[in-house]
């Protein structure tokens, strides 16, 4: 377990230090929001504000936790690495461990700027419990990516991972709404993904302080899909170059 | 440090691996004995990887056992008690050579001091460098680096100077003998035979996932026919040739006759007292390179054709 703590804290330095992490899951959002979030309507049956506040801070955490993993995961067990660690003492497992310790660790801070940001920049005011729900519920909601991402890493090779990586992050990021509300056949549609749920839920709590039990069953049945997948997929390809 | 006695080290009990029809292993059975500096040697393709990759529990023997300390591979990997560098082992990029191999000795239950391991790799120069921005004798001192990280019994490594200029091969080298002289046991596997024949004090030479021989480099060189002799001689016939006692192998081209020998003074006696009187006769001592060119050519041969079947006894002699 140490060995696994001490490699996702050199997961978590690597993330630190690499600009083009920071921008995509902090720079980005921080930049719409300031941009778009000023808007005089509701989505959702609260004000957009508060809505793109979710929106943004989803988009941050999971796009670290995709994107990023998938393209590094898939480099990492071309080059090798992911070999050289399984010739150390470190448990079969702590590769993709210390991967998801680290994708959920630095989602935190990708999350907490955006909701000051609502907060300070975009006027929202509710009671401390629903800041928690929200934040945990994007928290939770990084997991189901941090998953899918190690399935998908360990799927393709660098040179196509990059393509699928995107197309499924931006068919999960636009039919479950992130970027703006969902309405008529597209919100039938959308009902079905991780990421309407994670608004939903959100901003639920912001309008009625109530949790929709479908949005929280939705979630953990793709988490555990997803968790099951990877899973699989790591010990398929276990003794594949 | 349960098994440190007289058992040994590693032992392949008639191992195979096949990939559907191909038969990358094929039946290997060898013992490793502690203390030992064992070269594995063989063209690419020979099945080295494979085996070593076998032997660090990465790939599973479609039949026969694998020992290593007398526990299953994984377990002793797991153990720490065995360090290993591969041709298809990687480093994590963005971060410096003292932080990755700070990180993979903290990784052992036996650390060894960074700064020790980096000194003994050659590394420690550039042990602020981004492990990403590394040239690649450089890369592959870093991974030695990462296989010496933590006190082993067992160091496994794969084709270690690929990719090294002579000088830094050399340092290599030296730095290895420093590391085995405290008891450890090295197995290393590699198509340099020059490499084979200075560094180990055993050689396995593998050919088509088998053990074709087992010896002392200067074993391996009398193994396959310690001596080359050359004259020229006229209307001689390649498979009176083949007949001579100690024969290994002919190579006729006009009247310019080579041959490999075990016993060059009575396939030369043999040649005179048949009346023969070649010129320009010429005994010499073949080096590993020949010798394992011989080893395996005959393997080969043996594999493809009837036609040099004397020469294939010779060797199995």
């Amino acid at each position: 377990m140490n060995g696994t703590l001490a490699l996702a804290g050199a997961e978590i330095k690597r993330l630190r230090r690499n600009r083009r992490y920071l921008i995509f899951t902090v720079g980005l959002p921080v930049i719409l929001y300031l941009i778009f979030s000023k808007q005089n309507a509701t989505a959702y049956s609260v004000a957009f504000a508060a809505f793109y506040m979710v929106g943004m801070a989803a988009f941050g955490a999971f796009s670290g936790a995709f994107n990023n993993n998938t393209i590094r995961i898939s480099q990492e067990r071309k080059d090798g690495w992911i070999r050289q660690l399984r010739l150390t003492p470190l448990p079969p497992n702590a590769y993709v461990s210390a991967k998801i310790i680290a994708s959920m660790a630095t989602s935190v801070p990708a999350i907490v700027i955006v909701l000051l940001l609502g907060r300070f920049y975009g006027g929202i005011h509710m009671p401390a419990w629903k800041w928690i729900v929200i934040a945990v519920t994007i928290w939770l909601g990084t997991l189901i990516f941090a998953a899918l991402a190690v399935a998908i890493g360990y799927l393709f090779q660098p040179d196509s991972v990059q393509p699928v990586a995107i197309a499924l992050y931006f068919l999960f990021v636009i039919f479950g709404g992130l970027w703006f509300p969902l309405s008529g056949g597209l919100k039938s549609f959308g009902e079905i993904t991780p990421t309407y749920w994670v608004m939903k839920i959100s901003t639920d709590v912001i309008n009625t302080g109530t949790i929709p039990v479908t949005g929280v069953v939705v979630i953990l049945a793709w988490l555990v899909a997803f968790v099951a997948l990877a899973t699989l997929v790591v010990r398929a390809k276990a003794e594949a170059l | 440090m349960s098994h440190t006695g007289t058992g040994p080290v590693v032992s392949f009990d008639n191992v195979s691996k096949h990939y559907g029809s191909l038969k990358a292993v094929d039946g290997l059975s060898l013992d490793l004995r502690p203390g030992e500096t064992v070269a594995l040697l063989g063209p690419n393709g020979a099945g080295k990887s494979t085996s070593l990759d076998m032997l660090l529990a990465l790939r599973k023997p479609t039949s026969g056992k694998i020992r290593m300390f007398g526990a299953d591979p994984y377990h002793a990997v797991k153990s720490g008690r065995v360090g290993a560098m591969l041709q298809s082992g990687g480093l994590m990029p963005e971060v410096t050579v003292r932080e990755l191999v700070t990180l993979v000795a903290g990784f052992h239950p036996r650390p060894v001091a960074p700064d020790i391991t980096m000194k003994r790799a050659g590394i420690a120069e550039i042990a602020d460098q981004r492990v990403d921005r590394l040239s690649g004798g450089q890369t592959q001192r870093v991974r030695f680096a990462l296989a010496i990280a933590g006190e082993c019994d067992l160091v496994v490594l794969d084709e270690p100077t690929t990719a090294m200029d002579v000088e830094t091969r050399q340092r290599f080298w030296a730095s290895m003998k420093e590391e085995v002289a405290e008891g450890k046991t090295l197995l290393f596997a590699t198509h340099y035979l020059e490499e084979a024949d200075q560094a180990a004090d055993r050689i396995l030479v593998i050919n088509r996932g088998r053990l074709l021989a087992d010896g002392t480099p200067a074993e391996i060189k009398e193994r396959a026919g310690a001596k080359r002799i050359s004259f020229r001689l006229d209307n001689v016939s390649e498979p009176y040739l083949l007949g001579l006692p100690g024969i290994v192998s002919v190579d006729v081209r006009g009247d310019v006759v080579h041959l490999q020998s075990a016993d060059s003074d009575a396939t030369l006696y043999a040649v005179l007292d048949a009346g023969y009187r070649p010129r320009e006769i010429e005994v010499g001592s073949l080096g590993l390179e020949q010798a394992f060119l011989a080893i395996t050519a005959e393997d080969d041969r043996g594999n493809d054709t009837v036609q040099a079947q004397p020469a294939k006894e010779a060797i199995e002699r």
